[in-house]
């Protein structure tokens, strides 16, 4: 008798458990975009602060026309005034749930940005208090629930996850070089028109609508996502008629568990597409006789993700056509003068040119409050253009210490390489990139 | 003076005295008639949590005692009816409480009224959910009937 209570109460409890995984949060469209169904708060209050500290040798550049100066790669963002800093890197305030309770099929999300970097203190100056995400998520049809207003794009996994169990201080030199949009008003050809950022970076958000839902079959997970946006970054209306499109699918084996940390094996396939408009200098600045053109801009990945007991792994492949950023002049910071007094530094594009890359990242964790990382990533830069053409390699070391579930520490270092793979090694831009300093980063997350 | 009834009578009588006598009477539920615990656990509260906490005490009142052996039963009234609409995300675990251990959950009518005013419409319940006047009425009466109520 008591053996077969004893299993009763097993199964109730296994069976229990497994009930309660949410079947509406599932994944990042889930997690991000909706709210457990007669169990949301009418307001929700949460957030993140996340404060680090970063450092390089800060080696000068070493050839071309800013000799001498700082290198835009080994300063810290946002402001790159320094080599080595301290910064609130975000700091972030939300609310979210159910705004009328009784009423399943409506939530919302809303969530603002107050640390420094590229959202609040794009290409330095005053920093602001700005808004990263306000969206409401309608959820009355099976076939498809409707998200409109401003959050995340489906995407890449680096990009889309939430950032709060990101594993790494640093994206990957890809996802920062093609994913992390900057909006920039010219090609940066003029050469005496810096061509800093006129707004904050795309943070993988656009203002639009998305369709998405997630259909459960036993232990598997199928997703889909299409959204049309405006593609033109956060918290500003859209600057052409044209609109980005962003298709995304996923299929997902659960092993169990809930929420951001839930433990799947993942495959999950993206595709965005849309155009922007750059000046093209005609003349000497960005002024007279310059004209408007658009620019088809393109972004695909394949990927993988698998998180089980200790074990963690991600893959992922990233194609970019047009609209390929392109660095800085002479790797110069953006609005430096040329050692001639000739030029000022610009952000520079590509429209035409073309872009890959790819990451490969593990994690192990030795004690449930330690976890061991590694993760190496390739960025293959204006693939069209061979003397364009840049590579970067990046190999992280990190180790993550758990305070606690909320709260933790990051640690990284990130062994940093970059060549220009068609020109000489005497070439000024490979004397400019072998100067390219290794990385050292520690931050502290705090989620409340 | 020595009663002039059947002694069959007599005996039966004297087992229905010591059934009262024992309580096994006291807090009645056919569907478990070996259950030597009976409770009743309150959710009134708007705060989701407790909505997975009920359900946990529930939950462990069955692994302890065994389904047989416990008699639960969950009134859901004013914001905690929330746990008892039809979509809420919390079903899967109602259903296996009602499957495996026969749970039992009553929905208070007074709140479906005003929930119903509210939304304009009359909300679906979860199949499981027995209808009852009042919520807090039908907890003062299982505690008449012996039943032992806690509030998660």
């Amino acid at each position: 008798m008591y053996n077969t209570r004893t299993c009763l109460a097993a199964v109730i409890a296994a069976t229990g458990l497994a009930a309660a995984l949410p079947s509406q949060a599932a994944n990042w469209l889930m997690l991000q975009g909706t709210e457990p169904a007669g169990a949301a708060e009418r307001a929700r209050i949460w957030g993140f602060i996340q404060p680090e500290f970063q450092y390089t040798e800060g080696t000068k550049l070493e050839a071309g026309p800013f000799s001498g100066q700082d290198a835009i790669f080994n300063t810290i963002g946002p402001d790159r005034d320094a080599s080595s800093q301290f910064n609130i890197r975000r700091a972030r305030l939300g609310l979210r749930g159910q705004g009328f309770p009784l009423d399943s099929n409506t939530n919302y999300f809303f969530l603002v940005e107050a640390g420094n970097n590229g959202i609040t203190k794009p290409g330095g100056g005053l920093g602001s208090l700005k808004l990263t995400d306000a969206s409401v998520t309608f959820n009355h049809f099976d076939a498809a629930r409707v998200r409109v207003g401003q959050f995340k794009t489906p995407g890449s996994e680096e990009g889309l996850k939430a950032i709060h169990v990101f594993d790494y201080v640093n994206f990957t030199s890809v996802t920062d070089g093609v994913l992390l949009e900057r909006y920039i008003d010219a090609d940066g050809s003029a050469p005496n028109d810096p061509n800093g950022p006129n707004g904050p970076v795309g943070a993988f958000r656009d203002i639009g609508i998305q369709l998405f839902q997630s259909f459960r079959q036993n232990d598997w997970e199928h997703s889909y996502a299409v959204m049309v946006g405006n593609g033109n970054g956060l918290a500003r209306s859209d600057n052409n008629n044209e609109k980005d499109i962003y298709l995304y699918l996923s299929t997902e084996k659960v092993f169990g568990g809930k929420g951001p940390r839930r433990q799947g094996w993942k495959g999950f396939v993206w595709y965005q597409q849309g155009d922007r408009t750059l000046t093209l200098a005609q003349g000497t600045d960005s002024t007279a006789d310059d004209v408007e053109e658009d620019f088809e801009r393109k972004r695909w990945g394949v990927g993988t993700t698998y998180l089980n007991g200790k074990y963690r792994a991600a893959a992922e492949y990233i194609v970019a056509d047009g609209m390929i950023r392109n660095g800085s002049d002479g790797g110069a910071v953006v609005g430096a003068l040329s050692n001639n007094g000739l030029s000022r530094a610009s952000l520079n594009v590509l429209p035409e040119d073309e872009a890959d890359g790819w990451y490969l990242d593990f994690g192990y964790k030795i004690r449930p409050d330690i976890e061991l990382d590694i993760r190496y990533d390739r960025f293959n830069r204006a693939t069209d253009t061979d003397p364009a053409e840049r590579r970067f390699d990046t190999l992280t070391l990190g180790a993550q210490y758990f305070f606690n579930k909320k709260t933790r520490l990051i640690l990284n270092y990130e062994f940093r390489e970059a060549e220009a793979p068609n020109l000489p090694s005497s070439h000024p831009a490979n004397q400019i990139l072998d100067g390219m300093d290794d990385r050292i980063s520690a931050q502290i997350l705090a989620i409340f | 003076m020595i009663s002039k009834q059947p002694w069959h009578l007599r005996l039966w009588a004297a087992l229905l005295l010591g059934l009262l006598s024992t309580g096994a009477l006291a807090a009645g539920n056919p569907d478990k008639p070996f259950a030597e615990k009976h409770v009743v656990l309150q959710i009134s509260d708007p705060d989701p949590f407790k909505q997975t906490l009920v359900l946990n005490v529930a939950g462990n009142l069955v692994k302890h005692y065994g389904p047989d052996k416990v008699d639960v039963e969950i009134v859901a009234f004013g914001p905690g009816l929330r746990l008892l609409l039809d979509d809420n995300v919390n079903a899967g675990r109602i259903d296996n409480l009602v499957e495996s251990a026969q749970v039992r959950f009553s929905a208070c009518e007074n709140t479906l009224a005003k929930y119903t005013q509210n939304l304009g419409h009359e909300p679906a319940l979860n199949a499981h959910a027995t209808h009852v006047s009042a919520g807090v009425v039908r907890i003062l009466d299982l505690i008449d009937q012996g039943y032992t109520l806690i509030k998660p």
